[in-house]
């Protein structure tokens, strides 16, 4: 019995005291996340040296990552940038080019929950709520907690996220809700059409791609088809992200 | 006791840079074989810290992890009086 009241007690004070110590315990293990970087790309290069296979399989890993974001480069390209910048200038709405630059430290599976640590932080102008995206456009998540050289960043496949989306083959609106891993899980009347493939774009007048349909599954027997969509790019590879301060 | 240490400095340095399907499955088997294996809790809470997000189980900021861990600690303690006593 006394040893179950002190588990409750460590338990109930690191419920209290860890939650204040965030931003001291990020800044300083920062550092060891910047170097772990650095060390990896470094064994990298040099294991190759050794290992002519091994270069050839991280070459080929290099290639499909390469292959990946231009196909999502694509993907958004296909929208029409330029028409879309054009259209925006008519009506007064320019599309806005202040975009921070940042690493990422830390991705998922290195956390549990789906949530990135980038090396920008408030002294880069970051604030809460900033959207994140991808060098090519998709849109990844929004900045949770900013600390002055670093910043959390909550994707939108974080488990139970919901977000506003619009279903881009026939403009219905969405909600995307996360299930964890880049993934995404959402309900629609079994009447609206919908394919594999389909692209779900971010409800705001830049409409970014959110996701693309995965799977569509649909009993005879129900009113409703569950579809699974995934993220636009593997979230387990991330490098770099943009921030929209 | 070191290997107690030595096991919590493992579990910690796995913490900041390895996926979590290392370091958790590590943490619980550090809470079933220690006994009263109460610097788990800190390390959890430390995951929250460093990886954590808005994931609450209650409205006092609580990591279902941390949660988890509590009660497999809690679970653990008459086992392993039950187990010392026939042996």
């Amino acid at each position: 019995m006394k040893r179950i009241v002190i588990l409750l007690v460590i338990f109930i004070s690191g419920a209290v005291v860890f939650p204040f110590l965030d931003a001291l315990v990020i800044s300083t293990i920062s550092p060891v996340w910047k170097a772990e970087n650095v060390i990896i790309r470094s064994l990298r290069k040099g294991v190759a040296l050794f290992d002519s296979k091994k270069s050839l399989v991280e070459e080929n890993i290099a290639l499909k990552e390469k292959l990946s974001s231009l196909e999502t480069e694509i993907l958004f390209l296909s929208m029409g940038r330029v028409q879309e910048n054009t259209l925006l200038e008519l009506v007064g709405r320019k599309a806005r080019s202040d975009t921070v630059i940042a690493t990422v430290l830390t991705r998922p599976p290195q956390t549990p929950y789906d949530v990135l640590i980038i090396d920008a932080g408030s002294n880069e102008s970051l604030t809460v709520g900033s959207e994140v995206s991808l060098p090519e456009g998709p849109i990844l998540g929004v900045i949770s907690e900013v600390f002055p050289k670093s910043a959390k960043v909550r994707l939108f496949s974080a488990s139970g996220e919901e977000t506003n989306a619009v279903l881009e083959r026939n403009n219905v609106p969405v909600t995307l809700v996360g299930t964890g891993g880049g993934n995404f899980r959402m309900t629609l009347p079994r009447e609206i059409a919908i394919e594999k493939g389909d692209r779900i774009l971010s409800p705001n007048i830049a409409s970014r791609p959110l996701a693309t349909v995965g799977e569509i599954s649909v009993r005879p027997t129900d009113a409703f088809q569950e579809v699974l969509a995934k993220s636009p790019t593997n979230i387990f590879s991330l490098r770099f992200v943009f921030i929209t301060p | 006791m070191i290997r107690r240490v030595l096991v919590s400095l493992v579990i910690f340095a796995s913490i900041l840079v390895l996926p979590y399907w290392v370091y958790v499955p590590i943490l619980f088997v550090g809470a079933v074989l220690f006994s009263f294996f109460w610097e788990g809790i800190l390390l959890v809470f430390f995951v929250h810290v460093v990886h954590g997000s808005e994931v609450t189980v209650l409205p006092l900021l609580v990591s279902p992890l941390a949660l988890s861990l509590l009660i497999v600690l809690v679970l653990l303690l008459p086992i392993r009086e039950s187990l010392r006593s026939y042996v």
